[in-house]
């Protein structure tokens, strides 16, 4: 259909040439690298003449009024081998049609046409969108993710420079210092949920790299993302295949060294698969019927397995339907031992001896249909699934030594806290969107995105005993007791979340001239979340109750025990009035609420090429209005339950290029942007975990209810050889009235979110190295390395608040989250003499320098993460045709995950340290 | 499984993992056929006939409100009197609570509590179950403008462990009313899974206030709890406080006269105080620390068992006890606290937290010095021996209840 296609260009352009007697060539150049796909803006010369042109967006090229003759084509492309195709006879007032391909390595001719749009696996394709793109964007495609052994997006993007990624499987990511609120995710450019309610963007440890082509990291601002953008914009691009058909199928599987060995134990109810299926239940019913103690985890091997396919038909006349599925699963088994306080300023709660037991998994499906039509139009859905669920069992202060200062019985040892925890979040993305050309002049891209979450932890146990010493002592006369301050010390707990939301983009990109192109586009989305909580706390009847047996807690908390040895409380009773108290019945939820944003945005900008120069202005309205309406308990009786801010934001950007020479970019963007709050930021709903209790404040909504954000950004590249680069860039940031989560000045000590000063600024720069190291005879890279590296400087200046809740600061600090420091370093060894074996092996490091995990106030100093490095070794090998043996080692140093109370009379205090063990894996790959 | 799954794509495969997991979770039903058994909010059960109406109390009053004698009041719900308002409760006056830790009365900064009752006429704010028991509704809060050390001073203020109310300042005699035979009964209720009511929570109450003949009865949480502030109080009596008796924190700096504490089965400390919130840490500027004065001291407990402890003197608290009397405890004083930021040792060295005059009966441990300062027994207690406590059978006549 291409050429059919090609054909009806030539006869265009033949016609018009025809009285000249000049013919033309035209053709297709395809990307050997990236399964032939159309390589764009690849040189094509006439040789010995001055004739020649580069590939479009398609590949496609054509040179027109070349005199009769025969000539040399010569096909180059920064980083391919240059192929020259002799012979190529032009007669006058015919079309020449020549379609080859241009790779790495060395090329033979190839005459393979197929219909396809450009596809960003390859690492050479995704530098070379780097290298034309009009803003300051960086990629990592599917290719460099197998290569570097990436399992999922988190650790992907974790590769790219001024990115961290959080220890300890919280997902957690920074760029250039600033954490999950200044970040946004989508999915091919909509937006993606979030899996959980202390987060903005969804995890990314859950995007399982058969999912992903690739994952951009745009660092600069422009104008078709949200407002709402400080550090990055991370858009996940799902995979799709266009090809004739693939089935493959993967089977792998992995042991940690900690974890082995271990009789691992996990919640009751809770499938392996990571499923739950007690939701339609009334918790009262759920904790009468089943029993509290955790139950045989299984042997701790992890198991891990994919499959994947896709296939293209032809449909119609001049139609395409392209289909790519993929489901996987896996699971992981992490021990961890180590260490865990509260401490302030003393010791509040410390548990020298901890152990953690976590099962993880993660199920994902994938479904990505492409519609096209060579006339220019194509319209693809994606539905993708992913649930994931985290298993924990916790056992504190297991060596009877546990202390907590607010103990009853002996502050000095024995104070023991169990938690039992199930955490299951799906997602649901359903998307449909669209690309139309119209002429050469208009396209007309749109999707529409629906998104749904359901992200729960039901049914958490937690229980704490007293003089736990006593369980240790081998006499059996002497027993530990439940700790039973508060009715709720000892209790089982449900929250579920419910998000929902429909989003939209919409591009029309108008290309006025070669030199200058427009873009009007609008981008909405309208997001709910439903959350609601019940606790259902066990307050022992007997003082000091006694435990004969920590691991049957079922022989106390049974239903004959119910109004004789335990009455369960609930903070809302049901029907006070009918006699249905809090206690022994169903309460109400505990706390609720409902937040609503909406945003609707036009924008407008123009791609303006002069000489060497590219400049993208661009200018963005949006609409803001964000709305929460809450019903918590504890807060004071004339709070309103309900905030609501409605804004306007009008934020300018201009992003330059500056093509020094073919090989090197300088640089140059600055925007205006916004940080606005998020919903568990502004709902006052305190989480209380087992050390610490974070809440919102609704004050964030009052004026000012958003962050004005001032970005900066300069950066040379210079892509010198194949698949190498030299990136420097600086950046400065400026957030005025930024939030930070900070102690609370209230009796408990509650972390909550305040607006704590007039501005953050952020500078610092990034340089990025990739350089091919041994070469082959055909230019081939056999040992490469990449190495990038961030400086930063952070400064805010942290103020006291009051309002409905207050806090205490006055210093300035560097940003949360804000490593000095980053380093991400990768070496690969991929020899090229072996006839039907490719090896490729890996040793990937990365780097981070201490940083603010929480900022401490009043008198409490910051509570900081410490810096580690980790390093992962990676073996592919690809056997012939269908096989591929893969093995790895990951995090080879094991080090300490440390965190510590920074500034107390007594130095650094250690609140939290373990490891979390060598992952050693082998899987198999079958390409049918 | 939800129906709305169905508008979702990948349905299918969602629905065959979740019906791998059995769920053979019981339906609850709730036969309440009975009513009056179960009913505990007083309304179809006739105690005292009254003239008067009857009333529900709840909500933000923002204007003064007087409690009529002859009605009977029915607290629904958080009571709180906003600023510049004035609660007035009548002598002999019974105020029932219904059921819930957000059941409380609460006067805010700069509100006033006219709470006088009479030795024969007291004033008690209560359960309204008929079987009443330990943290069935909140408690009474007041909340004032003197010095906490919670914040840097000034006007800052901190808020409150239940309703999230504002406190502290900087007015040492602030005034917050007169409280005068008032018994609290039967609260301490959980407002959140650290957060718990006392019988009286005092929050940066400023010594012009008046505080005499109070009693916290069956509480769940502390007795009487003071949040910093300057607040003198005599004659309290608490009695089956299941947490600690008194306590304080937050720099509090008030005079404390015969106080009788009687421990039942299920107790914490008699005393437990903090030098300061070590949640949040001690912001004050100059440094301070809580330094009251406790005279005439009587703490009863359940005997010397394992594990009993009278008083836990921490986080840096200075103060002084005069004339004490303490009974049935293993431990009698147990000091806390580090060569950093909680000095409680400094304190015993500097002549700043001591006690003179005490009796220890059927004590086995006078003084335990976990503070990592060195000093002796003697340093911090001395003339033992001679003490009388507080004359409880005196002053509890008629008013109190045990």
């Amino acid at each position: 259909m291409r050429q059919f296609y090609l054909l009806l260009i030539g006869i265009i352009f033949s016609t018009s040439v025809w009285a000249q007697g000049t013919g033309s060539v035209v053709g297709v150049l395809s990307d050997k690298e990236v399964n032939n796909e159309p390589l764009p803006f690849a040189t094509v010369q006439i040789k010995n003449t001055t004739k020649g042109t580069t590939t479009d967006f398609d590949g496609l090229y054509e040179i027109a009024n070349v005199e009769a003759g025969t000539y040399t084509l010569v096909f180059s492309f920064v980083g391919y081998e240059t192929v020259e195709i002799p012979n190529v006879v032009v007669e006058a007032g015919k079309v020449t049609t020549v379609n080859t391909g241009l790779g790495a390595t060395a090329a033979a001719l190839d005459e393979v046409v197929i219909t396809t749009t450009v596809s960003r696996e390859s690492e050479v394709a995704l530098l070379l969108e780097q290298k034309k793109a009009v803003s300051i964007q960086q990629s990592i495609g599917a290719d460099e993710l197998a290569r570097k052994g990436v399992s999922d997006a988190a650790a992907a993007i974790a590769k790219i420079s001024g990115v961290s990624k959080q220890s300890g499987g919280t997902g957690n990511v920074y760029v250039r210092g600033l954490g999950d609120r200044y970040l946004n995710t989508t999915y091919n450019g909509l937006t993606l949920p979030s899996n959980d309610i202390e987060k903005k963007n969804m995890d990314l440890d859950l995007f399982p790299s058969d999912i992903i082509q690739n994952v951009a990291v745009s660092k600069a601002y422009s104008t078709k993302f949200y407002g709402d953008f400080a550090a990055s914009n991370i858009d996940v691009i799902s995979k799709d295949y266009k090809g004739k058909g693939f089935l493959d199928i993967q089977l792998g599987s992995s042991i940690n060294s900690r974890a082995i060995g271990k009789n691992f134990v996990r919640s009751e109810g809770t499938g392996y698969f990571g499923f739950y299926n007690r939701y339609d239940n009334n918790p009262f019913a759920v904790i009468l019927s089943h029993p509290v103690d955790p139950v045989n985890g299984g042997e701790p091997i992890n198991i891990n397995g994919s499959i994947s396919g896709g296939k293209s038909f032809e449909m119609g006349e001049g139609g395409r339907l392209s289909l790519f599925a993929t489901a996987s699963f896996a699971n992981d088994y992490e021990y961890r031992r180590g260490s865990a306080a509260d401490f302030t300023t003393v010791e509040k709660q410390v548990y020298d001896d901890v152990e953690e037991f976590e099962y993880s998994t993660t199920t994902t499906a994938m479904l990505n249909a492409i519609y096209s039509l060579s006339s220019g139009h194509k319209i693809t859905f994606n539905s993708l699934f992913l649930n994931s669920s985290s298993d924990e069992v916790g056992n504190f202060g297991i060596d009877g030594n546990g202390r907590n200062r607010d103990a009853i019985l002996n502050t000095d040892k024995g104070f023991f806290t169990k938690n039992i925890q199930f955490n299951q979040d799906m997602i649901f993305v359903n998307q449909l969107s669209g690309l139309h050309t119209f002429d050469d002049k208009l396209e007309l891209t749109w999707g529409v995105g629906y998104n749904k979450v359901f992200s729960n932890q039901p049914d958490r146990k937690r229980f704490a005993l007293e003089n736990y010493d006593r369980a240790l002592d081998n006499d059996p006369d002497t027993n530990p007791s439940f700790y039973n301050n508060t009715n709720f010390d000892n209790q089982r707990y449900f929250q579920s979340i419910e998000d929902e939301e429909l989003n939209s983009r919409l591009n029309l990109e108008y290309t006025v001239s070669d030199n200058f192109k427009l873009n009007f586009g609008y981008n909405g989305r309208s997001k709910e979340r439903f959350f609601k909580n019940i606790r259902y706390g066990y307050d022992l009847i007997e003082p000091n109750t006694p435990v004969t047996d920590i691991n049957n807690l079922d022989s106390v908390f049974n239903v004959p025990n119910l109004g004789s040895v335990y009455d369960t409380f609930v903070f809302r009773s049901i029907a006070p009035e009918l006699g249905i108290d809090n206690r022994n019945f169903p309460g109400l939820d505990e706390n609720k609420y409902t937040g609503n944003l909406d945003i609707h945005a036009g924008y407008v900008n123009a791609e303006i090429t002069t000489g060497k120069w590219l400049f993208v202005p661009g200018f963005r309205v949006e609409s803001f209005n964000q709305s929460i309406s809450y019903d918590v308990i504890n807060l004071p009786p004339d709070a309103s339950g309900y905030a609501e801010s409605y804004e306007n934001f009008y934020l300018p950007s201009l992003n330059v290029r500056y093509a020094l020479n073919d090989d090197s970019n300088l640089r140059f963007s600055f925007s205006k942007t916004v940080s606005f709050p998020e919903f568990k930021e502004v709902a006052p709903f305190v989480y209380e975990d087992v050390t610490k209790r974070v809440g919102g404040n609704p004050d964030l909504l009052n004026d000012p209810a958003v962050s004005d954000v001032y970005n900066l950004d300069l950066k040379y590249e210079w892509f010198f050889g194949k698949s190498e680069l030299l990136s420097i860039a600086g950046f400065a940031k400026e957030i005025r009235n930024p939030v930070n989560l900070v102690i609370a000045n209230d009796a408990t000590g509650t972390r909550r979110y305040f607006r704590t000063g007039e501005k953050a600024n952020v500078y610092g720069i990034e340089v990025e190295v990739r350089k091919n190291l041994v070469q082959d005879a055909n230019d081939n890279a056999v040992v490469s390395a990449g190495v990038n590296g961030t400086y930063m400087h952070t400064k805010q200046d942290l103020r006291s608040s009051n309002g409905l809740f207050s806090s205490t600061l006055d210093r300035d600090d560097e940003l949360q989250g804000a490593s000095p420091f980053l380093i991400n370093a990768d070496i690969s060894y991929s020899p090229t003499s072996f006839e039907n074996y490719r090896p490729v092996a890996n040793l990937v490091y990365s780097y981070f320098a201490d940083r603010i995990d929480a900022l401490g106030s009043g008198q409490l100093g910051n509570i900081v993460e410490k810096g580690y490095g980790t390093l992962d070794f990676v073996w592919r090998n690809e056997i012939g045709e269908n096989w591929e043996v893969n093995a790895s080692a990951k995090n080879l140093l094991d080090p300490d995950i440390e965190y510590v109370r920074e500034g107390t009379s007594f130095g650094d205090y250690t609140t939290s340290i373990y490891r979390r063990g060598i992952n050693a894996g082998i899987s198999v790959k079958y390409k049918f | 499984m939800k129906t709305n799954y169905l508008l979702t794509g990948l349905t299918a495969a969602a629905l065959i993992f979740a019906s791998c997991e059995a769920d053979d979770t019981a339906e609850i039903v709730i036969n309440n056929t009975d009513n009056s058994v179960t009913n505990n909010n007083g309304g179809s059960t006739p105690e005292e006939p009254s003239t008067g109406e009857a009333i529900d109390l709840e909500g933000t009053k923002t204007s003064d409100l007087t409690l009529d004698i002859n009605n009977t009041y029915t607290l629904t719900g958080p009571l709180v009197m906003a600023p510049n308002t004035k609660l007035t409760i009548p002598a002999g006056m019974t105020i029932k609570a219904a059921s819930g830790a957000n059941v409380y009365i609460a006067i805010s900064q700069d509100a006033v509590i006219d709470a006088q009752g009479t030795a024969t006429r007291p004033i008690v704010l209560t359960s309204a179950s008929t079987s009443p028991a330990a943290g069935d509704w909140g408690g009474l809060i007041l909340l004032g403008r003197a010095p906490i050390n919670s914040t840097a001073g000034g006007s800052a203020t901190s808020t409150s462990e239940i309703g999230g109310l504002p406190y502290g300042g900087s007015d040492v005699s602030d005034f917050s009313g007169v409280i005068r035979y008032v018994r609290v009964e039967y609260s301490g209720g959980a407002a959140d899974g650290q957060s718990e009511n006392n019988g009286f929570s005092f929050y940066g109450v400023g010594n012009g206030t008046t505080v005499d003949h109070i009693q916290a009865f069956e509480g769940k949480d502390d007795g009487v709890e003071f949040f910093g502030g300057t607040v003198n109080a005599s004659y309290v009596s608490v009695v089956n406080a299941q947490d600690d008796s008194v306590d304080w924190t937050e720099g509090y700096s008030g005079t404390l006269s015969n106080v009788y504490i009687k421990h039942g089965v299920s107790h914490d400390k008699a005393i437990e105080a903090d030098g300061f919130n070590t949640d949040i840490g001690n912001n004050s500027n100059p440094l301070y620390f809580s330094a009251p004065t406790v005279n005439n001291l009587l703490i009863i407990g359940q005997g010397n068992t394992t594990d009993t402890e009278a008083v836990r003197l921490r986080a840096g608290t200075q103060g002084e006890f005069n004339n004490v009397i303490i009974q049935g405890y293993e431990e009698a004083f147990d000091l806390d606290g580090d060569s950093g930021d909680s000095p409680t040792g400094q304190g015993v060295v500097d002549g700043l937290l001591f006690v003179d005059t005490v009796n220890f009966e059927d004590i086995s441990v006078k003084m335990k010095n976990d503070t990592g300062f060195t000093f002796t027994e003697n340093d911090f207690i001395t003339n033992e021996g001679d003490a009388t406590g507080t004359d409880y059978d005196t002053w509890k006549a008629g008013w109190t209840v045990e």
